[in-house]
């Protein structure tokens, strides 16, 4: 068994797999297992797990000695090069200092999470110079080595991210940060706009979007421009706000880069691999968990779907029977995503769904409905918003019966 | 030279349309000098293009102000170039038969050029790094020739050049794909003109006539072999061309290149050959003796010389009039390229256009073209713009292009642009390279108004300049020991796996990849280091790293660390191109 990707998504599906018999191996790139809760130093992760509120790394730990307990094998530093998959065995080409790794194995979870999407990404006008970076870059700057990224900080990006990175800044030691949103409001976590916005008098502007960025050699500001409903700039209302470092915090998308290559069913909608109900991807014996799938708001989540890939993973092994055909499962109209996107297995537990709605509503129902719109299934949300990933158990039995299955935010 | 009546009254006519202007000019030795206020920028360009136009003038400078002209920029910078100045004119740093002004393909080309001979060459740069202009933002397109009028000095040396190009990859190491190109013709070609034309013989124009004008026009420029393809044929070529292509041009000699890549190549080979490259030495004036420059003074000191050229690129202008032999202006033009995902390289084989005639003022031709590293790019637009360094991209012109380029092939995924970037053309007003002996300084080469295709033309141009350095009276033996190879940088890209197997048993750097996107590794970027790459952006020019879809998100903090242990600074002294990277350490603290 090879896991691509040491992050506690792939830490969790190894320590299951091991625990459950199987040979594991872990390949991950950077110098250190923990993906990238290593560089957040906040606390807040495992309150769905553990009922506490650990910080990254320590949320990791509980991960990583579990690692070193089962001896499970692991390589840090270790690039994967290649993968090639035939029928059965599949081959993993890494490379580290050591050399070139060639693994053969039966299955392989991917875990190679998400990376920051950049401004060019979102069409940012204006100049390239330095001073223009990514929050994860910046923490990782900031608390691996030492450094500050500038002076006068604007951060783009009013989600739990931009947030955290805005606070830490002003902890060590920037003159001055300022945050700029297009949404009416924060997009984060309530508790994250009192405890790092509130509480420390940063100043915001909602409604707001860097027009372009000025400056030629190093950033001399920025030009803002307020925004409609729609996030369409209103003209006229550009200002121009001096600063000398620009930090972008405008969302994560999956590292599928590979997996495409390997020719695995994309989703343009969460832009991971296309998965079945214990998230393996359209290439058989080929898992995909984690943010790699979708991004994931609490690595609970993001773990609970390395756990149900190592149930997918022994299922696989040992040859369980498919469906005929599987059962599509989609998001409707007013959800933005979901996953998993079919349910593939003849038997197995209810299936677990994660969903973005695209609308903001209190008390909200999620119908589930066949594929002639009668309505198989629904379930109450106390508040769904397009920046809360939602989960949902649907029972299997109930999918048995339908064609197929729309999901969708009422 | 007395000036030529009829070129007097030619100018005199060109200058009708701004007659309530108070505009007044004069002519010395072909060179027209524009005096006088305007209305607009636009305008200025326009009055300057006018006279370009007309029939034996060398060169236009224009004096004319506009509203709005940036006199305090203009002032400051005189202030700084002053001071500079005055601190290093007595500071010689240096003894060189000839020194080249300017580290983008232009200079570096004729820096290498020179050093096949027995002469010291100096090239002076004034960024910590060659290829920093107009070299490192263009579409990397070595064009065949057909496009430049045919009395141009573009046309000569764009045909000659272009096929200059195997030699030169060969010999310099650099990525080199002669894949060609195919200008598609579709009912959108004259659409503005179909009014004109009865519709039973608009498809007959745009199939039969139209194509074999295009062949006829490369045919008159001296560049033979382009050929018509119709039907099947197209798609045969080019799978993913739009449906309704009714006829396409092929020309067979179109290559690409990474001009960055050919740039920092000749500076390697020059350097290795003898020559001096000085880089953040900004040249700010001259010493002159008469009519002949003594020295090239720089912020770093002053090189005495006895040959000077200018390759400046949109400051030549500005270096010829310091030289005191003021004989064109620039006005830059600036062009926006939008660059996309690896992945969508195999959608695209030939360099790609659709003919739309007239041109769109802004875009002018452009296209979509594969890059050496299997990238797709969509550009350039065309905009006049005030400011030299003016690489600003407005969201406007993505979506200009976008728009425009969006009927040359069937489908395309345009969300995969990972990247966009501007570079700027350095035009003069004859619209022509300017590569001549200075009229009033007697050692002074221009080598000017290198727009595009001065890329595809460097091998030709550097051959011609060398030719009139030797007109001027350099005498020019050759050397016995000249090396014309460069080494290009290794990488394990497309290296088989028993191959880095045993690289890394050889050095375990060759075994930590950096730059994921890109497959960059650790060993890669310390030789680009060594090669004389001081900045983070140089060390992508030579190696890629930070060039993939995150754009360096996740390999720079590993960049910085390898550049920043190997040049032996802290991390808040690197540079990006020639800004700060970072501030100091967080708290204050040290390390
Ligand atoms: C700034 C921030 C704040 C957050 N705050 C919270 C919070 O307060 N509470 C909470 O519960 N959750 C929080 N989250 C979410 C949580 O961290 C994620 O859901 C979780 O980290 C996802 O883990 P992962 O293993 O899927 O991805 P990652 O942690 O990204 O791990 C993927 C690993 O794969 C490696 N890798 C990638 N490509 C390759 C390759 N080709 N070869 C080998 N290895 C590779 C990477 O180096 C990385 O180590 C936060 C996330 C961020 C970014
Ligand atoms: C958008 C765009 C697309 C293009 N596409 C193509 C194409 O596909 N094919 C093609 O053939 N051509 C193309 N061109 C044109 C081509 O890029 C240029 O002709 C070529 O790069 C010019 O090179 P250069 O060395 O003359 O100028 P530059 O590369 O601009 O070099 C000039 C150098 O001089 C230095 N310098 C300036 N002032 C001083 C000073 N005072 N002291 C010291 N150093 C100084 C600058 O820093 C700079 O490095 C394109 C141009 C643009 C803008």
């Amino acid at each position: 068994m090879v896991v691509i990707g040491g992050g506690p998504s792939g830490l969790a599906a190894s320590v299951k797999l091991e625990e459950k018999g199987y040979d594991v191996t872990i390949l991950e790139s950077e110098r250190e297992l923990g993906g990238i809760l290593m560089q957040c130093i906040h606390d807040g992760f495992g309150t769905k797990l553990f009922n506490e509120a650990f910080s990254g790394p320590e949320f990791a730990c509980k991960f990583i000695d579990r690692v070193r307990d089962l001896d499970v094998e692991y390589f840090t530093n270790t690039f994967v090069k290649s993968v090639k998959v035939g029928s059965s065995l599949k081959e993993v080409v890494a490379l580290n200092r050591q050399g070139v790794l060639k693994l053969s194995c039966r299955a392989i979870v991917f875990a190679t999470g998400c990376r920051e999407r950049t401004p060019f990404e979102i069409k940012v006008g204006g100049t390239r110079p330095a001073g223009v970076y990514t929050a994860g870059m910046v923490q990782r700057l900031v608390n691996v080595y030492g450094v500050l990224p500038g002076k006068k900080v604007l951060i783009v990006g009013g989600g739990d991210v931009g947030m955290i990175v805005a606070r830490h800044l002003l902890l060590e030691g920037v003159e001055e940060v300022t945050i700029v949103f297009p949404e009416a409001w924060f997009a984060g976590l309530a508790r994250n706009v009192q405890q790092c916005v509130l509480d420390f008098g940063i100043p915001f502007k909602p409604r707001t979007v860097v027009k372009e960025i000025v400056g030629k050699e190093r950033v001399d500001g920025a030009v803002l421009v307020n925004v409609d409903e729609q996030w369409k700039p209103i003209e006229g209302t550009e200002v121009f706000h001096p600063c000398d470092t620009i930090i972008f915090s405008v969302g994560l998308i999956p590292n599928s880069s590979q997996l495409e290559e390997m020719g695995a069913e994309i989703d343009p909608r969460t832009r991971g691999p296309v998965v079945n109900e214990y998230f393996e991807t359209s290439l058989k014996g080929v898992f995909a968990v984690g943010n790699l799938v979708t991004v994931f708001d609490y690595v609970d989540d993001a773990v609970e779907t390395a756990f149900l890939a190592a149930e997918g993973v022994e299922k696989y092994l040992q040859g369980e029977e498919r469906r005929e055909k599987p059962t599509p499962l989609s998001p409707g109209k007013y959800l933005r995503l979901m996953v998993p996107h079919r349910v593939e297995w003849a038997d197995g537990r209810d299936v677990v769904a994660f969903f973005r709605s695209s609308v903001e509503k209190e008390n909200c129902w999620i119908v589930a409905k066949d594929g002639s719109g009668g309505e198989i299934f629904r379930t109450l949300k106390r508040y769904v918003r397009p920046t809360l990933l939602e989960r949902l158990e649907i029972h299997r039995d109930l999918v048995d019966k339908a064609g197929r299955v729309v999901v969708d935010a009422e | 030279m007395p000036s030529n009546p009829r070129v007097l009254k030619n100018v005199e006519r060109a200058l009708n349309r701004y007659k309530g202007y108070n505009i007044s000019f004069e002519v010395r030795d072909g060179i027209v000098y524009l005096y006088g206020r305007v209305k607009s920028y636009d305008e200025w360009v326009d009055v300057g293009l006018r006279v370009g136009k007309v029939k034996g003038v060398e060169g236009v400078v224009n004096k004319i102000v506009w509203e709005g002209f940036p006199w305090d920029k203009v002032r400051d910078r005189e202030v700084r170039r002053r001071r500079v100045y005055e601190e290093n004119v007595n500071r010689v740093i240096g003894r060189y038969d000839v020194v080249v002004i300017g580290g983008g393909v232009t200079g570096t080309a004729i820096a290498r050029e020179l050093t096949k001979f027995q002469v010291t060459v100096a090239l002076v740069e004034k960024a910590p790094d060659v290829a920093v202009g107009a070299t490192k933002a263009n579409n990397g397109m070595i064009h065949a020739g057909v496009e430049p009028p045919r009395n141009t000095l573009k046309r000569k040396l764009n045909v000659k050049g272009c096929l200059m190009y195997e030699r030169w990859a060969e010999e310099l190491g650099f990525s080199f794909k002669r894949i060609g190109s195919l200008w598609l013709i579709t009912p959108r070609t004259l659409a503005s003109f179909k009014k004109f034309i009865p519709e039973p013989f608009y498809k007959v124009v745009l199939k039969y006539l139209l194509p074999y004008a295009i062949v006829l026009k490369g045919r008159l420029n001296s560049v033979k072999g382009l050929r018509v393809v119709r039907g099947r044929k197209i798609f045969e070529m080019e799978p993913n061309a739009v449906k309704d292509a009714l006829a396409a041009v092929y020309v067979p000699w179109t290559a690409i290149v990474d001009p960055y890549e050919v740039a920092i190549a000749l500076a390697e080979n020059a350097l290795e050959n003898g020559a001096v490259i000085y880089t953040n030495a900004e040249v700010v004036g001259f010493i002159k003796e008469g009519d002949r420059i003594k020295g090239v003074v720089t912020s770093r000191g002053t090189l005495l010389c006895r040959y000077v050229v200018n390759a400046a690129g949109v400051y030549a202008d500005e270096i010829a009039e310091m030289a005191g032999s003021p004989e064109y202006t620039i006005h830059p033009r600036k062009g926006v390229i939008l660059l996309f995902h690896k992945s969508t390289g195999p959608l695209v084989k030939h360099c790609l256009a659709e003919i739309i005639l007239p041109m769109h003022p802004r875009t002018k031709g452009g296209g979509i073209n594969p890059t050496v590293h299997g990238n797709v790019m969509w550009g350039p637009t065309a905009t006049e713009t005030e400011d030299k360094e003016d690489t600003s991209v407005d969201k406007e012109d993505i979506e200009i292009l976008l728009n425009k380029y969006s009927t040359i092939l069937e489908s395309f995924p345009v969300e995969k642009l990972i990247r966009y970037f501007a570079g700027v053309r350095a035009a003069t007003f004859t619209e022509d390279f300017v590569i001549r002996p200075a009229k009033w300084v007697s050692n002074l080469l221009h080598v000017a108004g290198i727009q595009s295709p001065g890329l595809a033309s460097a091998p030709a141009i550097a051959e011609y300049a060398v030719e009139r350095l030797r007109e001027m009276g350099l005498e020019l033996r050759e050397r016995p020991d000249f090396n014309p190879r460069r080494k290009p940088l290794r990488t394990i890209r497309d290296a088989g796996l028993e191959e880095i197997d045993q690289l890394v048993k050889v050095d375990s750097r060759w075994g930590n990849v950096v730059c994921g996107c890109e497959m960059v590794t650790e060993l890669e970027v310390v030789e680009a280091i060594r090669r004389g790459a001081k900045t983070l952006d140089a060390i992508k020019r030579r190696t890629r790293a930070g060039m993939g879809e995150c754009q360096g998100s996740r390999c720079i903090l590993r960049l910085a660390e390898i550049l920043s242990r190997e040049l032996g600074v802290t991390f808040s002294e690197l540079l990006k191109e020639e800004g700060e990277l970072f501030d100091g350490f967080v708290r204050g603290e040290s390390p």
